[in-house]
């Protein structure tokens, strides 16, 4: 480098010019990204904030502080809410990960038309959200719905059952359509995870007399370990945000039974155009997935170490 | 440990057949090398013997017991996998006691057994890595001390060291080889690397096709190639081919004229040719010197490697020649060359390739 230098003193100038233009260059490239994310994340972030300290309506806003999340914060009605919002994830991101588990396992053996069932399991992903969700009201449905005419026909009930009628049933019904809608894509992803993992493993373990389920335990599950715990952050966050299908199902009824977090802030922002007290809504959910995102990456971490290759 | 008998397999995969009936009997504590190349069906004879593959037909016997239809684990053999199949997320230690925990073996003896194939394999100090943090010639040794721990009857290695660099290739050559005498064990190995087979085996089995072209001890396929496929796959360079006519032969000899009109008399038993029949003359590039009086060729390409100068030439009318000559052999590129071969030396293959077999060979080739 020293002998270059000094070779070339006045050629200083050329890498400078190459060094300015290189960042230019940079900037352009990302450029129109950054206006991208200004304009559709930043900025709208920052008014949500804004308006979260704000009694805004349709006549206009007023600064009122912290007046939004102390009422947040102080109401009984709130914290169900965030109880059921989180029961309502956890339920169902454990349904579809056990059923994408059973679901990839299935479509990875080696069965005779298996490349049509793996077409099978697309649908419910690829329909559009809300046709396939008029789909569970026409099955939920008490007097039409093939459910409760089945439960009748069985001597189960022994009349018309709503099943988005009744709190409980309501809330377990979105459940099962919400599973509906997230497990395919848990299940080709894990059968994409399951795909990697080398033949070789298997027939080392097969020749060392491990059986079906040894081999499941000890080689499918901790190969695709990292796989299953990014899939089920995903998950959780796609599930915690989840809107149209509750929205279409029940509007977040019976008497709130299925409102969650998200519910809750459209119904209170949108419907209701209290556009202060939805911010500040919206604020808190974004602050609880930051902490879930938080936590999870730490047990990625933790995972990534158990069972990665280092 | 136990002797390991194949009895007439045949393999087909759908309408193709890949081995057709192979009978080969495997002494105990020998080590087999099958080699052949790509696509010969070395690795599915080798799978069938796992249990990995099932044969169309015939029988397995691994010490005297019929395991044809048995499962990998009671037919006692372990193998060691081309890709290692090493589990990465497990540790070395964990590696190897696998196919121990499998048999839900008592935690002490399990140790025993770990903590002595990583002694037999220097593995001690890295019992506690994972996979991903050894070398490949450590990965190996992990391999292989996965199938030590359950001392099984045979050994079976599908070409375990196709991945490694040539230096390290080398070194593990002779690791095996110690390991093979220090388990007194019966191994089966699969390769399509002849100097890997020429060093190691105490018996070759050539494949080509899926059929058996020889079985034999290294030195025997060296000298007395029973094809004219064994001839030229065993040896390094290839043996030279070079087709000639038969002009006069008889049980102690045969006359021919080599392409270019060079003549010889080669020491071969020669009832099964005739006068004018066509033939191919096996001439080993090492045997070959340079003198007057032998057959002309003219130097393409030189290599000189130090020791030796590999020198290739073309003779007659265009056949592909190659010499091995002393390092410091006055040749030159471009240059016409007379070279002799002793006839002793020579081969002779008809026309369905397979040998005459000659009269004198050294006497290693008998025994080994």
């Amino acid at each position: 480098m020293t002998e270059i230098s000094q070779a070339l003193p006045s050629g200083s100038a050329m890498p400078r010019t190459k060094t300015l233009s290189e960042a230019v260059f940079a900037w352009l490239l990302i450029g129109p990204a950054m206006l991208f994310i200004a304009v559709i994340v930043a900025w709208p972030l920052a008014e949500t904030i804004r308006l979260s300290f704000m009694d805004a309506g349709l006549g206009g806003e007023e600064y009122v502080g912290l007046a939004n999340y102390q009422e947040l914060v102080e109401s009984r009605k709130f914290h169900q809410t965030i109880i059921r919002t989180f029961y309502w994830m956890f339920l169902s991101v454990a349904l579809k990960l056990v059923l994408g588990l059973i679901g990839a396992t299935l479509l990875n053996a080696a069965v005779p038309g298996r490349g049509l069932f793996r077409v099978l399991v697309m649908p419910p992903w690829i329909i559009p959200m809300a046709i396939g969700m008029f789909g569970w009201l026409w099955l939920y449905n008490g007097y039409f719905g093939i459910l409760s005419g089945t439960l009748m026909t069985l001597g189960i009930t022994d009349g018309p059952f709503e099943f988005l009628a009744y709190k409980q049933s309501a809330f377990y019904s979105a459940v099962v359509a919400d599973v509906w809608v997230g497990t395919p894509m848990v299940t080709l992803f894990f059968l994409a995870a399951m795909q990697g993992v080398s033949r070789d493993l298997y027939e080392a373990a097969w020749v060392d007399g491990a059986g079906r389920w040894y081999r499941f335990r000890r080689i499918t599950i901790p190969q695709i370990m990292p796989v299953i715990v990014s899939m089920s952050l995903l998950s959780a966050i796609f599930t915690f945000n989840s809107f149209e299908i509750i929205w279409i199902l029940t509007e977040g009824g019976p008497r709130g039974a299925t409102t969650t977090l998200i519910v809750d802030t459209y119904k209170t922002a949108i419907s209701n155009f209290k556009f202060g007290e939805g911010s500040a809504r919206a604020v808190i959910i974004v602050i609880l997935l930051g902490i879930f995102a938080l936590l999870y990456l730490n047990v990625l971490k933790f995972v990534n170490r158990k069972y990665g290759t280092k | 440990m136990a002797t390991l008998e194949l009895m007439s397999i045949s393999k087909s995969f759908g309408s193709a057949k890949v081995l057709h009936d192979i009978s080969l009997a495997i002494r105990d504590k020998e080590f087999v090398v099958f080699v052949g190349p790509s696509g010969c069906g070395k690795s599915t004879l080798l799978r069938i013997i796992a249990g990995l593959e099932e044969a169309t037909s015939g029988q397995i016997m691994i010490g005297g017991e019929d395991v044809s239809t048995a499962h990998p684990v009671d037919r006692g053999i372990s193998m060691v996998f081309q890709s290692y199949a090493l589990y990465p997320h497990l540790s070395v230690y964990e590696n190897i006691a696998f196919p121990l925990r499998v048999q839900k073996m008592e935690k002490a003896e399990l140790d025993t057994r770990v903590q002595q194939a990583a002694s037999i394999l220097q593995l001690t100090d890295k019992l506690q890595l994972k996979p991903g943090q050894l070398s490949g010639g450590q990965r190996q040794r992990v391999a292989i001390g996965r199938s030590i721990v359950r001392n099984p009857k045979v050994f079976l290695f599908d070409e375990p060291l196709s991945n490694l660099d040539a230096a390290l290739r080398g070194d593990m050559r002779v690791e095996l080889s110690q390991l093979h005498r220090s388990l007194d064990a019966t191994m089966v190995y699969v390769t399509h690397d002849q100097v890997e087979a020429m060093t190691m085996a105490d018996r070759i089995v050539v494949l080509n096709g899926g059929h058996v072209e020889q079985f034999g001890t290294p030195m025997e396929l060296y000298h007395h190639p029973r094809t004219k496929f064994v001839a030229s796959f065993i040896g390094q360079p290839n043996m030279n081919l070079i087709p000639a006519t038969v002009s006069a032969a008889d049980a102690t000899g045969v006359k021919v004229t080599l392409t270019g009109g060079h003549e010889m008399v080669l020491p071969v038993e020669g009832g099964r040719v005739a006068k004018g029949d066509k033939v191919e003359v096996g001439i080993r590039p090492e045997h070959v010197q340079i003198g007057d009086g032998g057959f002309p060729i003219s130097v393409n390409v030189l290599e000189r490697l130090g020791g030796v100068s590999i020198t290739y030439g073309t003779l007659g009318d265009g056949v592909r020649f190659c010499a091995s000559l002393p390092g410091d052999a006055a040749v030159e590129e471009g240059q016409p060359l007379a070279l002799t071969v002793s006839p002793e030396d020579c081969h002779v293959f008809d026309a369905s390739g397979d040998v005459l077999r000659r009269m004198s060979a050294p006497a290693i080739a008998a025994n080994g």
